[in-house]
This record gives structure tokens, sequence and C-alpha cells, in this order.
């Protein structure tokens, strides 16, 4: 074996006695004789405080921490909207290392990409070969796609990143971010794993095309300007019979409901683009990237779409795991770990129903797997179509699910 | 070139001609029927655009109809759950405490304030907070406009902040409270102190509706009802407390006041036992020298002094008498005399009276009638007290009843006890005087008694008898139509 995940949760209300106990719970999930390497830390905006952070690394001083925070927690027992969640991770024979980046809008995301890339290779020492890296962002930052971009010239464009844009409590006003003492937010980090590791990653939102393709023929970064020539906002405009000032209005439903899905020649699914908010000029401004030429149509989902597209999320992230064990392999690696990264429009989406996709992933996976996750207003994923070579894109709308051998 | 060959060369290009023009026409034909399937295939793309415009127009219309059917499902759920809690509890303090975070936050509002007008201190007091801080809910209640707010109170109605219409009003709450949605409902209890339920959320994700409105004015309504109850109780169990202590003090009056009836009772008794006592000493000394005189021992006597020594003798009898039933009275009541308590024949005893008191009714022509079952059971009792009892009964029965008259003795079983009753066809006893006839020296004020002497002892007596026979005594007469006594025995087992 050679990685102990331990994972503890608390729903208290009381900053420094949910850190205490949430960690608690975890670190007696391994045992006492191992070293803890890595704290991962997810928890909802009451918690997000000095006194939260202080209290985990007090109590694991020299451990390098990451998390953020989000709308609610997600774990084998259940989804809390107020709660946090520890992760412990105990490593041997894998190399790790973790490193941050501050003040993204300063610096332009694409800079910041690269910085936080050069920082993780420069730290990461060890004999073995870089696997996977885990990027945790600022949920509020439209620069999600070219952060991305920029961690991808460093580690390579088809290297498998995998990660999730902070939430808060469905206020959109602020995300938080947590690096050992630190707490802040327009900033990233990135964790970056190699060694005696096995993964599997499944990806899927379940939305479905309708209406005819149209073209993107103007748009500079996440907003799309023209489509088809028109502003943009007449393809929404033109599809719910609604002008402007009305769109705007019931634009958090459309954004829920009826996403732009951006066609992927070889892809199962759409790369979907949630609208943020809609200009004057007529531009629509999405939380990712939409090429210029890019073939775009509306999407539509349902709760059955959604939740099918969970289980074939669950059923990829169990074959790919299985897929990467060499038959060579003396013996085979139990399954450590299941991280979920859950867009929190499948949350709103869903409702009381949520708490299916939990029961369909403990279903694919095990019921007795430890599993952890967050709500995301974004999620980095490869694609699996064999012209993208792999290459992780910025999604919104899915469910996005990791899951690890050691 | 030769001639054929000119003829075949241009046969040749005739051919080519021939076959290009099929060519051209075929292809032709070919692109006009592609133009015409494009053109098709475009109509029908065109026709699924607009079908897929109709199916989102419908699905957003849709989507917004079940999150709201969501939202009111989710509501009178909680709301039900918090109206079971609140009427769990008849304490006024303890019903707002019913309203958990857990169960606001599920109805789509994390941030609750209740608060009630005290007329007394003319302010709002604050009965609820959930999520406010409490510097925060200082501020609030201090910012607090009471002129609106107690007008809100009085018209009864829930506002929110979707539908005020009134742009000041909006503005004020707003900055009083500090947040996006919210609903203001009435908490109005019948009695005592009313007041104002706030709910509010800052979510994005809350589009307040008039089901939200409605929701939370049946929570407030259930609030009021709650308060209602509890304050009814609190008044109904404060009456009762009040109740308990009154019947406390009265009885323990009462008995303070039985203790010392008991013993001025017994200084009573005691009292006619001892005058009784030295009465009958000297009465017997003027009895005894009465009877040696008219006995003439001592000389012979004129008549007129002889029929005066008879009138002592006589009145000393009676007073001998009186002086007897009083000792006896005062005896039964402290419990001195000795009962011989054993089965008693009634019948036998009411045949021996009957026997008794046979002459006296001949004398006025009286008719007696005995009507006792044969089988009347045996009752426990003193034979001679009961024996007591049925001749003063008869006496009195026949004293007041006029010549030709009927006296009936009848006697029957009834619950334990035989009820003997002595009924007379005699003058009556006016109802004024029924509820003094058993009192000592108590005499009906009528013709008969004013001729008749008597000490006013003899019911006294009787009353005391039955009592301590563990029997009952009472008497109904109407006025010239007659009189019944009644008094029980119990049976013998």
């Amino acid at each position: 074996m050679s990685l102990w995940v331990g994972v503890g949760t608390s729903t208290n209300k009381e900053p420094a006695l949910a850190a205490a106990e949430a960690l608690e719970k975890a670190r007696s999930k391994i045992p006492q004789t191992k070293r803890i390497n890595l704290v991962m830390v997810f928890a909802t905006i009451g918690l997000s405080t000095l006194s939260f952070l202080k209290t985990l690394t007090q109590r694991m001083p020299q451990v390098p921490l990451v998390g953020c925070s989000t709308a609610a927690i997600i774990s084998h027992l259940g989804i809390y909207l107020h709660g946090a969640i520890v992760i412990l991770f105990s490593f041997q024979d894998i190399t790790w290392n973790t490193a941050h980046i501050n003040n993204i809008r300063l610096l332009t995301p694409l800079i910041s990409g690269e910085e936080l890339g050069n920082r993780l290779i420069y730290g990461y020492i060890g004999k073995h070969h870089r696997q996977l890296g885990i990027l945790i962002s600022d949920g509020l930052n439209e620069g999600c796609s070219m952060l991305l971009k920029g961690l991808q010239e460093k580690l390579g464009l088809s290297f498998p990143i995998v990660g999730a844009a902070a939430s808060d409590n469905f206020n959109f006003l602020r995300t938080y971010l947590y690096y050992n003492n630190e707490i802040f937010s327009d900033g990233a980090m990135g964790i970056l794993l190699g060694g005696n590791l096995r993964f599997g990653l499944g990806v899927r939102h379940g939305w479905k095309p309708l209406g005819r393709m149209h073209r993107v023929t103007a748009a500079d970064g996440n907003t799309v300007k023209f489509i088809d020539g028109k502003p943009a906002v007449d393809v929404y405009r033109d599809y719910f019979a609604k002008d402007i000032s009305e769109l705007k209005k019931d634009l958090k439903i459309i954004s829920l409901f009826y996403p732009l899905g951006i066609y992927l020649s070889g892809e199962k699914e759409y790369l979907l683009r949630n609208i943020r908010a809609i200009k004057d000029d007529g531009s629509l401004v999405c939380q990712g990237d939409i090429p210029e030429d890019s073939e775009v149509r509306l999407m539509i989902g349902t709760k059955e779409s959604c939740l099918a597209a969970t289980r074939e999320a669950a059923e990829e992230a169990k074959t790919t795991l299985k897929s990467m064990s060499s038959p060579q392999e003396k013996e085979d690696l139990p399954l450590k770990l299941v991280l979920v990264f859950d867009s929190l429009s499948r949350y709103r989406l869903l409702g009381k129903d949520a708490r299916l996709e939990l029961e369909i992933i403990q279903e694919t996976l095990g019921a007795d797997i430890p599993l952890a996750g967050l709500y995301t207003f974004g999620e980095q994923m490869p694609l699996k179509a064999v012209n993208y070579f792999g290459r992780t894109h910025f999604h919104n709308q899915t469910i996005s699910i990791l899951s690890i051998k050691g | 070139m030769a001639y054929y060959e000119i003829v075949i060369l241009g046969f040749v290009s005739l051919v080519f001609n021939v076959l290009l023009t099929l060519y051209v026409l075929i292809k032709i034909s070919r692109i006009k029927e592609l133009t015409k399937l494009v053109h098709n295939l475009n109509r029908s793309l065109e026709e699924m655009d607009e079908q897929a415009k109709l199916i989102v127009r419908t699905d957003i219309e849709l989507n917004k109809a079940q999150t709201e059917l969501d939202k009111k499902i989710a509501g009178l759920y909680t709301l039900q759950m918090l109206s079971r809690a609140i009427t769990t509890t008849l304490e006024e303090t303890k019903i707002f405490n019913m309203l958990e975070p857990k169960r606001l936050e599920e109805m789509g509002f994390e941030k609750a304030l209740a608060f009630l007008w005290s007329e007394q201190e003319k302010k709002f007091v604050l009965s609820l907070n959930i999520g406010f801080e409490p510097a925060t809910t200082q501020t609030i209640l201090s910012r607090l406009d009471i002129d609106i707010f107690l007008r809100l109170i009085e018209e009864g109605k829930t506002i929110s902040s979707f539908s005020i219409e009134e742009e000041a009003l909006k503005e004020s709450i707003d900055n009083i409270f500090g947040m996006k949605s919210y609903v203001i409902a009435p908490i109005l209890p019948k009695h005592g102190n009313k007041g104002l339920l706030f709910v509010g959320t800052d979510s994005p994700d809350m589009v307040l509706t008039e089901g939200d409105e409605e929701l939370i004015t049946i929570l407030a309504n259930q609030l009021g009802q709650a308060l209602e109850n509890a304050r009814l109780f609190e008044q109904t169990w404060r009456a009762q407390q009040e109740l308990e202590e009154k019947v406390k003090q009265r009885t323990a009056e009462l008995a303070s006041a039985l203790e010392q009836i008991k013993i001025i009772s017994k200084r009573k008794s005691d009292f006619i036992s001892a005058v009784s006592h030295e009465l009958r000493t000297p009465l017997t000394s003027i009895k005894g020298f009465a009877a040696i005189l008219l006995a003439e021992k001592l000389g012979a006597l004129p008549p007129a002094v002889k029929e005066r020594l008879e009138k002592i003798n006589r009145h000393s009898d009676e007073l001998v008498r009186m002086v007897n039933d009083l000792l006896d009275i005062a005896r039964i009541e402290s419990g001195k005399t000795v009962m011989k308590i054993e089965p008693q024949d009634l019948k036998s005893i009411i045949a021996t009276v009957s026997d008794l008191i046979a002459v006296q009714c001949k004398n006025k022509n009286i008719e007696l009638t005995q009507v006792v079952p044969q089988d009347l059971p045996l009752v426990l009792a003193d034979k001679s007290q009961i024996e007591r009892v049925f001749i003063n009964l008869l006496g009195n029965a026949v004293k007041f009843t006029p010549q030709n008259g009927r006296i009936t003795i009848s006697a029957r079983g009834k619950n334990g006890f035989v009820e003997v009753e002595v009924a007379d066809t005699g003058i009556g006893i006016p109802e004024e005087s029924l509820p003094s006839i058993f009192e000592e020296f108590y005499r009906v004020d009528n013709e008969i008694n004013q001729q008749v002497k008597g000490s006013g002892l003899g019911l006294s007596l009787v009353k005391n008898i039955v009592e301590a026979h563990k029997g009952r005594i009472s008497a109904k007469s109407k006025l010239n139509e007659g009189s019944t006594f009644s008094f029980t025995l119990p049976i013998a087992k």
C-alpha cells in the first residue's frame, strides 16, 4: 500500500469546534504510526474563518493544507449545507507538491496559471514521474479557462488535471481558498502527484442539445459577442421570445437549465458554458471560454438526464481506474478515496433529489469507500476523444469524479 | 483525310455531344433533386428549430411551475412539522423556541425575528431570533418605526419584499432589516400582546411568490393561536390555583368552626347534664315531700291545699320527665349512652308500640294502620331506644291528629337500610318550621301546642337516637293535610 486516506466531517456551526471534530474523525481512520502528509479541506461559507483554519494548522503543524469554500459539503453520510469535511493523506512511495498563487486578476489568469505551474514543478522533487494535477481556484474568477491554459503550458497540454472552482452559499459574492495558514480569494492552488498511484476519472453532465447548430462568429475569451453574425443574446431572445430585460430577470433559471453547449467532435457530450451575465450590447458572458468559430447549441437538462449522467460518470471513473492497473501488478490496490466535484447548478436543479447522486455513486463505486466532495462553480476534467489528446477543459454543470487507488 | 474518316469523326463527335448533353442533363436533374433535398432538409431543420423554441418556452414555464410547486410542497410539509411542534407546548415562552432554524431553511429562509408589542412598556419586545447577531437584533429593534409596525398589526396584513407597493415603506423596511427577500406577517392572538413575524433570506436563489406569503401567514396564524391557547391555559390554571387556595382556606375555616361547635356542644351537654343532675335531686325531695303531705300522714289537708299539692306533684313529674329527656340527649350526644345494638325484628317492635298507643287512638277515634311486609329484614338497633323513637313519633301523631283521623306505620327495605314512615292526617307543620323541628326546645307555633304543654325535646331526642344508630331522619308535611316522619335503620347482615 502506498496511500492511507482518512475522511472526517462535522456539522458543528462553531468554526473551531467543527475543524477539531472533522480533523479528529479523519485522523482516527489512519493508523497513528503513519505520518500525515497532506490535508485537504472543504467547508461551507459560515465556517470559512481564520479560527477554523488555525485550529487545523495548529493541530497539524508543518503539514501542507489545501482547500476551499463550498455551498455544501458531500460525504458518504450525506450532503450538508452547513459543515466541513477534512481529508487526510498519508503517502508512501508517492511524490507530491503543493503550490498556490494570489492576485489572479492583477497578474491575468494566463500568467497566474503559468506561475502556478512553475511553482508546482520546482517544488516537485522525487524519483516519480508526475501523474496527476489537482487544481482549486476562486469560483468567481471568469478566467478559469485561461488559468488552466497557463497551467497546461507548464505541465503539458495532455497532462491530466482535475479540479474545482470554489463556490459560496448561492450568493455569488465571494469564495474562499485555504492554503496552509492563509485564507484568501482571487487565487488558485494546485497539488502535483506521482508515484505508486492509480486513479480513475469520470465526467458527465446529462444536458441534451436542442434546436439547430449555431456558429460563434465573434468571441473574446469568455465573452461571446456574435452568434451567426447577430448579437449573441439573440439566440436566447429567439428561443425564449423574451427581450433582454426579461432575459436578465430570468437569467438564473436560464443559466441553470439552458446553458450553451460547444460541439466537440468525437466527445459523447457537449462542453457546457453557463451564462453569467448579459451585457447591454447583447454579448453573453460565460464562466469559461468559448472559442471563435465554435459550433454551439442551446442545451436542455432534466433531473432524469442529470441522474443518468451521474451514473455514467461513476461508471467511467470505475472503468478508467480499472484500465490504469497493469495486469503485471502483483496485488490489486484497494480503492482509497472517491473525490466528487459537483456543479452547484446540479444541486439547484435536483433540489431534494441531490442525495440521489450520492446514492448512485455509492452504488457504483462501493458504499463503504471514503467519499468526499464539494459543490462547485466549475470543474476541470480531461476530454476523452482522441483528437483532444486527453487535454483538460474547464466544464460547467458536470459531476466530475476522481477515484484513487494506492 | 478520307471521307469515311471524316464521317466517322463526325459520328463520334455527334455521339460524344449527345452523351455529354445527356450527362449534363442528368447532372442538372441530380442537382435539382439535391437542391430540393437540401431545401427540404433546411425546411425540416427550421421547423425542428421552431419546435425546439416551443419546447424551450413550454419547458421554462414548466420548470418555473415545478420549482414553485416543489417549494410549496416543501413549505407545507415544513409548516405541518412546525405546527405540530408549536402545539405541543402551552408555555408562551417556549412556543417560539419550537421554530427550528433547520425548518425555516427548508422553507427557504435563513433568518427570522418575532417581536410582540408590550402595551405596558410601550415598545416591541423580542420573542425570537434566528440567524441575526445579537448586536444586529438590538439595532433592528431600536430602528423599528413603531407607527408603521403597529399599523401593520392593526391592519392584520402580510407584506413582503415582492408585494409592498408603497415605495417609502419598502425602503424603510429594507433599511431596518437589511435583507433582500422577506415576508412580514402579523401574529394576532385574541387576547394579550400582538406582534409580527419577520422571515428573510439573502439568497439570490429565492424568488418570493404569493405562495411564500401564504405559508408565512399561516405560520404566523399558528403562532397567534398557540399564544392564545397558552394564555387561556395560563388564565385557567391561575383561576384553578386561586380556587384551590380558597377551598383550602374555607375548609380550614369550616374545620375550625366545627371544632368550635364540638367544643360548644360538649360544653352544652356537660352543662345540661350537670344542671339536670342538680335539678333532679331537689325535685325528688319536692316530689317526696308533696307525696307525704298528700298522703295526709302529717295531718288532714284542707281541700284547697290538697288541690295545690296535687298540682305540685304533677308538675314535678313533668319536670322530672323533661330533665330525663335532657339527660338522655346529652348522653347520646356525648356518646356516654351505651347502645345495646343487636338484630331486631321491627315488626314486633311496631306491634308493641302500636298496642301502647292504641288506647289513645281509640279515645280520638283515630285509625292506626301498619303496612309492614312479612319478610322485612332485621335491623341493627337498641330495642328500648327504638321504642322511644316510635313512642315519641306516634305520640306526636296522635297529639296533632284530630278526631277520626288516620295514622299509618309503614316499613320497607331500601339500599341496605329499612325505611320506616309514620304518617298522619293531622294539622301538619308550616313549611318554614320544617327545618327547625328537630332542634332542642323548638315548638311549632300552632293551636294545639298553645293548649298542650310540651318540652320541645322529643323530636331532638328522636333525631339523636336515630343518628346514634347511623340512620337518618326527615320530615315532610302539608298544612291541614298531615305529616310524615321517615327514619332509617341499618339492615342486620
